[in-house]
């Protein structure tokens, strides 16, 4: 049986564009418009791996991003992050969040800024799963 | 001090015993003397306040010891002791200075009334002598009050950083300080009770000055007001000034000018707007940047899916892909329409139109998008508001961008079960202009966003906006001849209210469709 990736962006070109990807690749895409409705997803489908965009309305990327490595059930999910947003910005952010929740969550598994080769994204799941 | 100690001038010893003891039984301290010569040396030692002294002595008499004393000391009192009818000898007293005579034989009363005058007399003296030595005193303690004061002042207009110049009734220069002469460039030597006002000033400005003076009828609440001065040099200076009519008793009695020059603050002005500007264009080509990078993750996505379509024979890859390249497409010709607007004058094109028919067309436009997110749209037009001369186009983009920023804030807001709306209404102004309301219940925004809102290229939706939406919206309205305001709190929303004035005389256009 296929896996199954999950792609969380508010983006419908970006969904289509992933969803293709994931198609041509062999796995099976399960798609989220939101960070709730990726939560959602993840819960019920427990997908091998989440693609998650960064800034996103309804809970951003980075809430369920440290949602789901806080949660032990879901903190071994493979996370790559997808979004225009550059590293760097999103480590601070992450920093700040540490400092001020005092919990610290481990770096993304993988970073891609948008915009990326089809290859790219599939030679980063490959590493994954 | 009272005087008290009086020495006693006879060559009869026995008088000058009894007249001692008679005067120290009254309280005075004697001295004796027997001689002209001796009572001179005792005189010089012991420096007493009264001489008492018998006219006629064998060697310095007694006219001579007065004539000796006075020299010595014109203010000590010499009383003298007189024969009967000598009338001679007192008139050479009197000549020489006594103080009083008392004849011979000396009678105590005689010499108690003699003595009473004399130390009055003293006493008038010292108390005079006091007197005018405090008035001394105090005209020069007060001279060198007014010379403080008057130095202090001196120093307050020289260090004045405001270049003063003032003039007396007659128009003299009295007052002009090193900052004055910075400004006009005359060295204070050739300017100072030299110069009159048609000396230092161009015609132009001495003239304005002396009407100022003659139309100021009270000397204050003139304000600070700005102007290019220029000097007889031909110098063009910046200032801010001030002028005062001074009056002394409704009399006038001249006119103060202060003068600040500008250019170093015109200067530093023109370097802050020019760094702003930079700034601003820093913002705009990073703003872009990230926009432009955005379209350009969706034409590559949607050429990614194209490909596979194709390769597939997959119609529906295709038509996604497609989709999404034109959408992008899109994007790319609506930002190139923003920045045009934005980077080019324009001028409204007014003609009669129904604003409420505007904002339906608006109103449909984004319902479906809006309704797609749950975001209800509600719509409150003013029958009132009929037909209007205003710029169709203008109220169109203005609104529809009001309308998408108004459903961006809802989404923004990640408040579960909350039901989102925005609301657009329209009525009729009090001055008859067209207004316009977008109110939302979304994110709303703090007071540092408020406040960059309106600047070049700022963004408040990462990459998703190209921030130059509100500067094109307030650029259509300001050119429209109307404002756009903000009231926005944030967590609960915002509301922005558009006003456009009617365009007047160009209701001959009325019929053309534009």
């Amino acid at each position: 049986m296929s896996k199954k990736v999950l792609v969380v962006d508010d983006d419908p070109d970006v969904r289509s564009f992933v969803v293709t990807v994931l198609e041509e690749n062999q796995y099976t895409p399960l798609v989220a418009c939101d960070g709730v409705e990726g939560l959602e997803m993840i819960q019920k489908e427990k997908p091998d791996l989440v693609i998650l965009d960064v800034l996103m309305p309804r809970g951003s990327g980075i809430r369920l991003y440290r949602h789901l490595k806080t949660d032990d059930a879901l903190k071994a999910v493979p996370v790559i992050m997808f979004t225009g947003i550059a590293l760097r910005s999103f480590l601070k952010s992450q920093k700040a969040l540490e400092e001020f929740k005092g919990e610290k969550v481990p770096e993304p598994d993988i970073y891609l800024e948008k915009p990326v080769e089809p290859q790219e994204l599939v030679d980063a799941i490959k590493k994954k799963i | 001090m009272p005087a008290n100690k009086i020495l006693i001038v006879d060559d009869e010893q026995v008088i000058v015993r009894l007249l001692s003891m008679s005067l120290k039984s009254d309280g005075y301290e004697t001295l004796s003397a027997f001689s002209g010569e001796e009572a001179l040396d005792v005189f010089e030692k012991s420096d007493p306040d009264i001489v008492v002294t018998d006219i006629k002595m064998p060697g310095m008499d007694g006219l001579e010891l007065l004539k000796k004393i006075k020299e010595l000391d014109p203010e000590k009192e010499v009383i003298i002791v007189t024969g009967h009818g000598d009338i001679d000898s007192t008139i050479t007293a009197l000549q020489y200075g006594a103080s009083d005579f008392i004849n011979k034989p000396v009678r105590d009363e005689a010499l108690a009334i003699a003595l009473d005058r004399a130390k009055t007399k003293i006493s008038i003296r010292e108390q005079l002598a006091s007197y005018t030595h405090d008035l001394e005193d105090k005209v020069a303690e007060a001279t060198t009050e007014i010379r403080r004061k008057s130095n202090f002042q001196r120093l307050l207009i020289h260090s004045s950083h405001d270049a003063i110049v003032a003039f007396d009734q007659d128009w003299q220069i009295v007052v002009y300080n090193p900052e004055a002469a910075k400004i006009f460039e005359k060295k204070p030597g050739d300017v100072l009770g030299k110069m009159t006002i048609d000396e230092l000033y161009t015609p132009q400005l001495a003239q304005y000055f002396r009407k100022e003076a003659k139309n100021k009828a009270n000397d204050r609440d003139m304000p600070w007001q700005e102007m290019t001065l220029e000097t007889r040099c031909k110098k063009q200076i910046p200032v801010r000034y001030a002028t005062n009519v001074l009056h002394e008793k409704h009399e006038f009695m001249g006119i103060v000018n202060f003068f600040q020059d500008l250019t170093e603050i015109k200067r530093l002005e023109k370097e802050l707007i020019q760094s702003e500007r930079m700034a601003a264009v820093g913002q705009t080509v990073s703003g872009l940047a990230h926009y432009v990078k955005n379209i350009l993750i969706g034409l590559k996505g949607g050429s990614y899916v194209v490909d596979v379509g194709l390769r597939n024979n997959n119609m529906e890859k295709l038509t996604t892909g497609w989709l999404t390249i034109k959408k992008n497409i899109k994007r790319v010709a609506d930002l190139t329409q923003d920045m045009l607007t934005y980077s080019k004058e324009r001028k409204p094109e007014a003609e009669l139109c129904f604003p409420n028919e505007i904002v339906d067309e608006v109103v449909d436009l984004v319902t479906d998008f809006a309704a797609s997110h749950n975001i209800q749209i509600s719509k409150i037009c003013d029958p009132q508001l009929g037909e209007m001369v205003l710029d169709p186009r203008t109220i169109h983009r203005a609104l529809l961008n009001l309308m998408n920023n108004a459903i961006e804030a809802c989404l923004e807001l990640e408040e579960e079960n909350k039901k989102f709306v925005v609301e657009i209404s329209t009525k009729k102004g009090d001055d008859g202009s067209a207004v316009f309301s977008v109110k939302d219940n979304g994110i709303g925004m703090d007071e540092e966003t408020r406040t960059k809102l309106f600047t070049p290229m700022f963004s408040s939706k990462g990459g998703k906006g190209t921030g130059l939406g509100l500067l094109v919206t307030k650029k259509l309205v300001e050119e429209h001849g109307g404002t756009i305001d903000i009231d926005t709190s944030l967590g609960y929303g915002s509301v922005f209210t558009m006003r456009l004035p009617e365009q007047p005389g160009d209701s001959r256009n009325g019929n053309k469709k534009g």
